[in-house]
């Protein structure tokens, strides 16, 4: 920058009793980072993003070489499986069918997905935003880590512990 | 006009710069407001906002659990729309095209791979991406309207994987198909006519198959990408991603 426009950009006031000793030019002290810890999207986020999208496909694409998607016998409407199971992801909802059709099948999914739905607004306390776990929400994450450990343990049996004709089978015996 | 400027032989050397110049707008000006054009000058970039608070990129945080779901989604779309190259939904060619991909076409056996693959851990990551959402309580105010985005995307995720799963027309797709959707006959009053209407007809044959095909690669894939789309304008409308207060 040229002298004469600092003088322009800082006059010398003559009532004042201090002036500005000079510019520097050069890297602010906090390197890269704005005010309030703010960093340039470009390159820092869009970077990391592409990477992952990298990492995504790669292990997609590689499990997808090595493991065959099931295919079985064609379609036939005469000769049921059995068991016939759900896809992985309603096999919890399939075990609970198999102890009330309409408790396990209608009630539970209904229940699950209205809570989820109404949930940001029975908890309206705003405490622990952005902490993992916080210690002020026991109550909240005690209850959610509950759901999902029932579904998956629910999951675990349909999938594993059941063979024909839903009676429970030790895939190890 | 200056003839010499807009000359023939002129514009052609400058066409490489100027074909550049014309796609990608350049911002110009100092090294970070180059850098904020890149954002705010590309549509594919510019949901985001030119900055960034550092606990974004933190991925000890996010885990980048939501971004994996896009990306898998991604992933869908792209093999999907060239499995359909392949498949035809009937029941007497469906599962041919199955065998033709797995034998016939060059790489169809990674290609249906990919989509299945990607389609199970789709399911799997966008309920962990909800787990990290609950347990970093990131879905208190001003993000709860941003939850029930995602819900709505949970469900979306389990309907397109569950209309994909009857496509191949095997056993394994015709009778998970049949006890999914005798479920549904346990719904008060209208059980019944639910699932006809799910299989258009009494059991699961062509027109079930055409149901879910139609659901599968048209109707659901347009709800959820533009589901996605308000799920990712509101997190910019919600002031970015929740994070701890600042000290
Ligand atoms: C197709 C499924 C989904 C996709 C592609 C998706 C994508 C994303 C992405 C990319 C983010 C940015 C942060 C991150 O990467 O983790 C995000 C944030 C968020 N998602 Fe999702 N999401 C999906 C489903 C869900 C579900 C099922 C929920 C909850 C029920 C949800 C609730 C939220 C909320 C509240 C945020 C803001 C989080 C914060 O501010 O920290 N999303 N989502």
């Amino acid at each position: 920058m040229q002298a004469s426009e600092k003088e322009e950009l800082f006059p010398k006031g003559s009532d004042k009793t201090y002036s500005l000793m000079g510019i520097v030019e050069g890297e602010p002290l906090q390197v890269e980072r704005g005010p309030d810890n703010m960093v340039m999207t470009y390159p820092h986020l869009v970077v990391r993003e592409l990477l992952l999208f990298l990492v995504v496909f790669i292990v997609i694409l590689g499990v997808s070489m090595v493991f065959n998607a099931p295919l079985e016998e064609p379609a036939n409407a005469l000769h049921s499986t059995n068991p016939a199971k759900a896809p992985w992801y309603f096999v919890g909802i399939q075990e609970l069918v198999s102890y009330s059709a309409f408790l396990g099948g209608i009630v539970a999914p209904g229940v699950i997905v209205l809570s989820l739905l109404l949930l940001p607004y029975l908890d309206r306390n705003p405490r622990g935003v952005g902490v993992w776990f916080s210690g002020t929400r026991k109550f909240g994450i005690v209850m959610f880590s509950l759901f999902v450990i029932v579904m998956i343990v629910l999951i675990l049996i349909g999938e594993f512990l059941r063979g024909p004709n839903w009676n429970i089978y030790w895939p190890w015996l | 006009m200056n003839k010499a400027t807009y000359s023939l032989a002129e514009s052609i050397k400058l066409l490489p710069v100027n074909i550049r110049n014309s796609v990608i707008r350049r911002g110009g000006g100092s090294e970070d407001q180059e850098r904020a054009s890149v954002v705010f000058g590309n549509l594919f970039l510019h949901l985001h906002p030119v900055r960034v608070h550092l606990n974004t990129l933190r991925l000890g945080y996010t885990l980048g659990l939501g971004l994996i779901s896009f990306y898998l989604l991604v992933i869908l779309i792209i093999s999907g729309i060239l499995l359909m190259f392949y498949y035809i939904p009937s029941i007497d060619m469906a599962y041919n095209s199955m065998l033709d991909l797995e034998f016939a076409v060059s790489f169809g056996v990674v290609l249906r791979n990919m989509h299945r693959w990607a389609a199970h851990a789709m399911v799997a990551f966008v309920f962990f991406h909800m787990c990290r959402v609950f347990y970093t309580a990131s879905y208190k105010s001003p993000r709860e309207f941003n939850w029930v985005v995602g819900v709505c995307l949970l469900l979306l995720t389990l309907f397109l994987s569950f209309t994909g799963y009857l496509l191949p027309w095997d056993q394994l797709a015709f009778w998970a198909i049949t006890v999914g959707t005798n479920i549904v006959t346990y719904v008060p009053w209208i059980g019944d006519e639910l699932r006809y209407l799910m299989l258009g007809g009494t059991e699961v044959g062509q027109m079930a198959l055409l149901r879910f095909y139609v659901l599968h690669i048209a109707v659901l894939p347009m709800v959820m990408a533009a589901l996605v789309g308000v799920h990712f304008w509101r997190i910019r409308k919600d002031g970015g991603l929740s994070r701890p207060l600042d000290n």
